[in-house]
């Protein structure tokens, strides 16, 4: 029923909205009467997570009532239940959006009639392990870079496999291996939980753009902060610290006698410590030595098949890889809703880990398969050898097998910003829906002037519908030495500590590697070998925003399907998924770590 | 809910700043949508809708942060509240646990409130609420990340209490000049309130561990009966009587009901405090809490029990408005608990 806006615009007026940030030293009575801007975001509820603009907050308020008032009169407790449980929530934070979704739930459309029923009532807590992306998916082929492409028995897919390549100038481009089977196979049409827990749940109101979006990335803080997670002191190695933290004090004033001193005694401390703070502090160590004796460290793109299987181990032994592609691949079968031919633009292809799942998912969607386009972008190979056509062999094994229609290119270059969006043999946008996909690879950009703009403006070419963007959540790239190996110091021994609840292996061991030759390549170099320049979501945010991108966000159906991928997890206890601006991180503890966003591109003015 | 909506409506915003009402509107919202009719919670869209924030060890408005995990075995983390130093701009990894300088420096160990099953020590609301203690106390806050229910029910928040104040107890950098003591507070809101009371009374039994002060706000309490307040005020001010039950079902043993101390620690059920070791309370009841009668109720047993008790009744408040300082009734309490914690200076 209606209501009067009124009533709601008379708050008592002995308590108007206090205006400043707290700061309730002494008399804290003294600073209660400032009212704010009616533009402006309120900012006590800024402060409280929640961002409503005063102008609003009548309307938000008769949101809220309305809303009260309808599941007050419902009688059963199912309907409640569905808004909880079937409805996809975005971005919390913005109460004016996130209580009109609820609202249009609450009012929903009726349902197209050829929906099968038996298929809404599934309970969205059933989770089908069969896509989670992994060694699940490659039970088929071995998970060596070596096997032959001559295991299965259509010799019509293998001559495609081994045709030569054809040679461009900066780049390599590979042939296609095409899938010629089209199979519409009518088995694969019963629909299983898994088909509900890649699908969206809820095709309503998916990615809210408005301009409130763009605002939200604005006000995003600017201001440094320091996360901590300390495991309890005893263990935490103060005086390792203090000799670490001296030492790069030391390097950055140049006193490299007294550095010197410091890294022996760093050393010796490092031994007698346990856990974590031992191996975290032998990799600083390690790369504060190479600092001071201008040793060149290892330069990691000259050898990409060790980057490729110490990632393939830390992908085996912890969370992060998967949920950066779980998430990624979220988003991007969102995206893809509806499309019939999709490709997928891979910034970050090294062993093609994250496609599989992403086949999977949309081999069992609803309607049948997309014809489905993959380039994948990497690095050079050291000996040669064409590691992208292995792959790229190795997928079109996977999509014969689950009957989806493929196409794979791969594209050698040694930095994304040798890309140009001609290379990329685009088709039209009303034909083929795109998808740009970078994971832990942007920042390597930020190195090299006006790098990361000509990658976001090759982006913007691509016109793609979705741009999933995976970074590591720390400011590495600040201009004054002691800050970003201070910063690192800390993010570094929260990921080593997330590891020392898995079991040794082999696996871990090269996963610890892995996270080294990043400690080594962010403390030990500097100019353009300096390529571990990770930023914060911010940082990232206001890059593209600014850079004409707007956020696509992730809602509560991912967020769930994350936070049950890590219950698998050994040691899944302490990993935590929390919910930011429409991005979800996944932290250590109380710690974000990595995030995973999403962009498209912003609405023509 | 009892009552007709629309007044019940009308009447809470009347008493409330207009984004107080959105801000707890908002919770009692979420709220609903998490509580399913079988007991359970919905966690997964909990810990989404729960606004967070990080540690933060670079000082905001003279208060910096950071998060200790105090027990391992069980994952528990504290956050750790100080004022900034004098010197210097940004305390680094070694200065987080510098040892306090002043001879006498109160330490609040702070249980958030969420009637047992919602927030944590890291939700925005409690990070603000913290630093905001921070800030007028001039003291050190460990907000307690304790198990909730009804995943991990009666004891485990209180528990995990104990093992925090136990922590805090022995932690050397908290260690007052004056007597090389640490100078514990117990405080909470909510279902926090309720944990400080029950860590209290276990100190007081161990007899080790000397607090010197329980500050309860709107601490949750209850019983079986339905007092008056609850049948007057049912529905009225963002609170019912029906979630209420639900909290302490899930909170509570199966198959107790709430005259269980925990709930009710004046019950029949409960032993007497009286000669027990219980440090002085300072309690804060907001008269539109529908639980009033019972935290009035606990102010009176302690005070027959012969401890020492402040009530500050505030009959024009609700539930959670310490959460955002645009009442008076915030500015009093703060003021109130810094004169109960520095007592001593």
């Amino acid at each position: 029923m209606k209501r009067d806006l009124h009533q709601f615009q008379t708050p008592d007026t002995r308590f108007p909205n206090h205006g400043t940030a707290t700061n309730t030293s002494s008399s804290s009575k003294d600073k209660m009467m400032m009212v704010k801007e009616e533009d402006d975001g309120d900012e006590l509820l800024a402060m409280l997570g929640y961002k409503v603009k005063s102008s609003e907050m009548a309307e938000v308020a008769l949101k809220l009532e309305q809303l009260e008032t309808m599941m007050g009169n419902v009688q059963e407790d199912g309907l409640l239940s569905n808004l909880a449980t079937d409805t996809v929530h975005y971005n919390p934070s913005e109460l004016y959006s996130w209580l009109d979704n609820m609202l249009t739930e609450f009012n929903p459309p009726p349902p197209p009639p050829e929906i099968n029923s038996s298929f809404l009532t599934g309970t969205a807590s059933d989770y089908d392990l069969k896509a989670i992306p992994g060694n699940a998916i490659y039970a088929r082929s071995s998970s060596s870079s070596n096997q032959p492409c001559d295991n299965n028995n259509n010799s019509k897919r293998l001559k495609s496999c081994s045709s030569p390549d054809s040679m461009l100038t900066t780049t390599t481009t590979l042939t296609t291996a095409t899938e010629s089977t089209r199979s519409m196979a009518t088995e694969s049409t019963r629909f299983t939980e898994s088909t509900r827990s890649m699908a969206t749940e809820s095709t309503r109101s998916m990615i809210i753009e408005s301009t409130r979006l763009n605002e939200s990335t604005r006000s995003v803080p600017t201001e440094s902060t320091r996360s901590m997670v300390l495991v309890d002191s005893q263990e935490n190695g103060v005086r390792l610290v203090h000799a670490l933290m001296a030492c790069a004090e030391a390097v950055q004033s140049n006193d490299l006698s007294l550095a010197e001193a410091l890294v022996k005694q760093i050393g010796f401390l490092a031994v007698s410590q346990a856990g974590a703070m031992r191996k975290v502090a032998t990799y600083f160590a390690e790369a504060l030595a190479r600092r001071i004796y201008r040793l060149s460290p290892p330069r990691s793109h000259v050898d990409h098949s060790l980057s490729d299987t110490l990632q393939t181990h830390f992908y085996e032994t912890c969370p992060y890889l998967k949920f950066a592609h779980f998430t990624a691949n979220q988003a991007i079968l969102e995206a893809f809703e509806g499309k019939k031919r999709v490709h997928v633009i891979d910034f970050s292809m090294s062993q093609g880990l994250q496609w599989p799942a992403l086949m999977q998912a949309l081999a069992l969607r609803e309607g049948g398969p997309p014809v489905f386009r993959l380039t994948g972008i990497g690095p050079p190979a050291a000996d040669g050898s064409d590691h992208l056509h292995e792959v790229g062999c190795k997928l079109a094994q996977l999509a014969e097998a689950i009957h989806v229609e493929f196409e794979y290119r791969g594209f050698v270059a040694s930095s994304l910003a040798d890309l140009d969006a001609t290379m990329l043999e685009l088709r039209p946008s009303e034909t083929e829906a795109v998808a740009v996909n970078s994971v832990f690879e942007l920042h390597k950009l930020l190195g090299r002037t006006g790098g990361v703009e000509k990658v976001l403006s090759v982006v913007k070419e691509i016109k793609p519908v979705i741009f999933t963007v995976v970074e590591q959540e720390s400011s590495h790239n600040g201009p004054v030495f002691l800050d970003r190996f201070t910063e690192a110091l800390h993010y570094y021994s929260t990921l080593f500590d997330s590891l020392e609840g898995v079991p040794s292996s082999q696996d871990k061991v090269m996963s610890e590697v892995y996270l080294g030759k990043q400690i080594c390549n962010l403390v030990a170099c500097e100019g353009a070998d300096r390529v571990e320049r990770h930023e914060t979501l911010s940082q990232w945010a206001n890059r593209f925003g600014t850079s004409g991108f707007a956020p696509a966000h992730l809602g509560s159906n991912a967020f769930k399907q994350a936070s049950m991928l890590l219950a698998l997890f050994n040691g899944g206890e302490g990993y935590r998924v929390e919910e930011s601006n429409g991005c979800l991180m996944l932290g250590w503890h109380t710690r974000p770590l990595i995030t995973t966003s999403a962009w498209k591109l912003a609405a023509a003015r | 809910m009892a009552g007709n909506d629309e007044v019940n409506l009308i009447e809470s915003r009347t008493v409330v700043p207009l984004n107080t009402w959105v801000l707890i509107s908002n919770f009692k919202l979420a709220y609903t949508l998490l509580r399913r009719p079988d007991g359970t919670i919905n966690r997964h869209l909990a810990e989404f809708l729960d606004r967070k924030v990080t540690a933060n060890a670079n000082p905001v408005n003279g208060v910096f942060s950071f998060d200790v995990i105090i027990d391992r075995s069980i994952n528990l983390l504290s956050r750790v509240y100080r004022p900034a130093y004098a010197e210097g701009p940004r305390p680094s990894v070694l200065d987080l646990e510098k040892p306090v300088d002043s001879e006498v420096v109160p330490v609040i160990l702070f249980f958030h409130g969420g009637s047992f099953a919602h927030s944590s020590a890291n939700s925005a609301i409690y990070d603000t609420l913290c630093r905001r203690l921070v800030g007028v106390c001039k003291c050190v806050v460990v907000s307690v990340n304790y198990r909730r229910a009804p995943e991990h029910p009666y004891p485990c928040a209180y528990d995990d209490g104990w093992i925090a104040l136990n922590w805090v107890s022995s932690r050397t950098w908290l260690k007052s000049k004056k007597d090389s003591k640490v100078h514990i507070f117990l405080a909470g809101d909510s279902s926090g309130g309720n944990i400080a009371h029950n860590v209290a009374l276990k100190a007081g039994e161990a007899g080790l561990i000397n607090v010197l002060g329980n500050v309860l706000l709107n601490p949750m309490f209850g019983g079986e009966e339905r007092t008056e307040s609850e049948k007057r005020l049912d529905g009225k001010y963002f609170v019912t009587v029906r979630d209420r039950d639900w909290y302490w079902k899930a909170f509570l043993p199966q198959g107790e009901d709430r005259e269980h101390p925990a709930c009710n620690p004046f019950s029949l059920r409960g032993k007497s405090l009286r000669g027990l070791c219980f440090p002085k309370s300072l309690v804060v009841v907001a008269g539109l809490d529908l639980i009033r009668d019972w935290q009035l109720g606990y102010v009176e047993g302690l005070k027959k029990a012969g401890h020492e008790v402040k009530l500050m009744h505030l009959e024009k408040a609700t539930v959670g408005f310490y959460l955002l300082p645009n009442n008076v009734h915030f500015h009093n309490v703060m003021d109130e608990v810094s004169a109960f914690v520095n007592a001593e200076n």
